[in-house]
């Protein structure tokens, strides 16, 4: 058992020791003390965390428990839940279209390299620029309201979308598209012969999904550029009513719809998976 | 007048490589040639210059009559749907069903609007189903192309191919990825539509026994050169030992031996 020339006193290195692992203990290290610092300098004006948290609690319990419509009707609630969903619909609708276009020429299999790299670069800037800049971008030509938030939807639904579909495309093996040319025939033909049905669940999926952010966008938009809907109306019972009550309806509208629709496109999905 | 006239063919990828330098051959109507060499000697690229899957450096090559180098746009598809082409992976569509990949086929012959919405006439659809029958595919017709085994697959492909009603049928390592049983189907089926169709067919293999019991014409590439083009009879060990290099082991010369015994 004597093998073992290691000195006991040494102790094993398991993680090595570079400059990445030491900058990243620094910086923990660093997030640590501040935390510290903000905790002990924190301004509570006099209400103490216990009585802050059972606060806190209590308006979740009137907003979850207690929701109930007061200065809009169930019908007006209603319609205005179907103008959200239709912003969010329209935005996904015109990004999906224009994206599927753009997308055949982002995909390296598809398109030349000069075309790739131009429609990639582009997106890539139109993607890192959030959603609400886009729109407030839009409010300076068409003033804020719902048309500059579908068109700045829209624009940063394209950036998404294309990025999407390409990876989608690109999935597709090089073989089948060479068989299809070699039997003659033509660029648009082989795009809706083998890659669109290849991909097609893989373009329903990332549709949804953008759906999904589409819809929460278009509620935080309906407050922030007033372009109306459920968002609208929430932030008016939140910041100008003060109702919790009501908020709480607003949010139960919304989770059902969200819920709704999950279901709706899982159905879907598996529906097309199975085609035969 | 010849089908296929190759002439000083030269493929060049870069500046540097050299995939084809100076090939020349013929082939007749009617002909079953295969085209034997190691991995890299040009086999693929030269079957790829025939229906111009890939363009062609510079040379000769006339399909029919027509000089093929410089064909472009639909003049370019015409020449293609006149050759049907087969391939190691398949490369079907594996979520369409079998008969909406043979009628693929016929894409060539088609219109934007019709072939983007697979629009295919009754007569068309008719003749796919009597080829895919005849291939012993009767049951598999709405089967998805993912759930068939290799075998079937390459029998779809021959199905897409066949149904251009091509002069010319090319086959890039048809049985590389098949198990002996349905190789020989396939070989059986591609001599047979050679026989009785009278489509010429060049095939790539690796296989040399295969080659030697199937094809009536054997040509050997070497390093982007024909070192070899003749009758399988008249192919000795020495010649297939130069086609493959030092490297070959016993293994192809025993299959050589196996040969002149049968």
């Amino acid at each position: 058992m004597t093998t073992n020339t290691r000195p006991v006193a040494q102790r094993i290195r398991v993680r090595p020791r570079n400059k990445a692992n030491l900058i990243i203990q620094a910086t923990l290290i660093g997030l640590l003390l501040l935390t510290l610092y903000h905790l002990a300098t924190f301004d509570s004006r006099g209400i103490s965390p216990i009585e802050g948290i059972a606060k806190t609690l209590e308006s979740f319990r009137t907003l979850f428990f207690e929701p109930r419509l007061k200065n809009v009707s169930l019908g007006e609630m209603l319609y205005a839940l179907s103008i959200t969903v239709a912003m969010g619909l329209l935005t996904t609708i015109f990004g999906a279209l224009i994206a599927f276009f753009l997308a055949l020429g982002a995909a390296r299999n598809l398109a030349p390299r000069w075309l790739n790299n131009l429609i990639t670069g582009g997106t890539a800037f139109i993607r890192a620029v959030p959603t609400v800049l886009w729109v407030l971008f839009f409010a300076v030509a068409a003033g804020l309201g719902s048309v500059a938030a579908v068109v700045g939807m829209t624009f940063h639904s394209v950036g998404y979308l294309i990025k999407a579909y390409a990876e989608s495309f690109e999935e597709l093996d090089a073989g089948v598209l060479e068989a299809l040319r070699a039997s003659g025939a033509s660029w648009w033909q082989t795009i809706f012969q083998a890659v669109v049905p290849t991909s097609a669940s893989a373009l329903l999926s990332w549709t949804f999904v953008r759906f999904e952010i589409n819809f929460s966008t278009a509620i935080a938009m309906g407050a922030v550029a007033g372009a109306g809907g459920i968002g609208f109306d929430m932030f008016m019972a939140s910041t100008f009513y003060l109702d919790l009550r009501e908020l709480g309806a607003f949010t139960y509208a919304v989770l059902i719809f969200a819920i709704a629709l999950e279901w709706f496109a899982t159905r879907l999905k598996g529906g097309l998976g199975a085609r035969v | 007048m010849a089908l296929l006239e190759v002439e000083s063919l030269v493929k060049r990828y870069g500046t540097e490589t050299l995939a084809l330098d100076q090939v020349s051959f013929t082939m007749e109507a009617g002909e079953f040639a295969a085209i034997i060499g190691r991995s890299g000697a040009g086999k693929s690229t030269l079957l790829r210059c025939i229906n111009r899957l890939i363009d062609i450096s510079s040379g000769e090559l006339r399909f029919d009559g027509v000089s093929v180098p410089g064909l472009r746009g639909t003049a370019l598809r015409r020449h293609r749907t006149q050759i049907g082409m087969i391939f190691q992976h398949y490369n079907l569509v594996n979520r369409l069903s079998v008969i909406e990949n043979v009628l693929h086929g016929r894409l060539g012959y088609k219109g934007l609007v019709q072939g983007v919405f697979g629009i295919y006439s009754e007569e068309e659809k008719r003749e796919a189903v009597r080829i895919i029958e005849s291939l012993g595919l009767g049951e598999q017709i709405y089967k998805r192309c993912d759930q068939l085994s290799g075998g079937q697959k390459q029998r779809v492909g021959i199905a897409r191919a066949l149904i251009q009603q091509p002069k010319l049928l090319l086959c890039d390592e048809p049985i590389a990825s098949l198990d002996p049983n349905a190789a020989k189907i396939i070989m059986d089926t591609l001599r047979e539509i050679n026989r009785e169709m009278g489509i010429t067919v060049l095939v790539n293999l690796h296989q040399v026994d295969v080659a030697l019991r199937y094809a009536d014409r054997i040509i050997g590439v070497k390093g982007g050169t024909i070192v070899y083009d003749g009758t399988p009879d008249r192919l000795s060990s020495e010649q297939i030992h130069q086609i493959y290099g030092s490297e070959a082991g016993d293994l192809i010369l025993d299959l050589s031996e196996q040969h002149y015994a049968a």
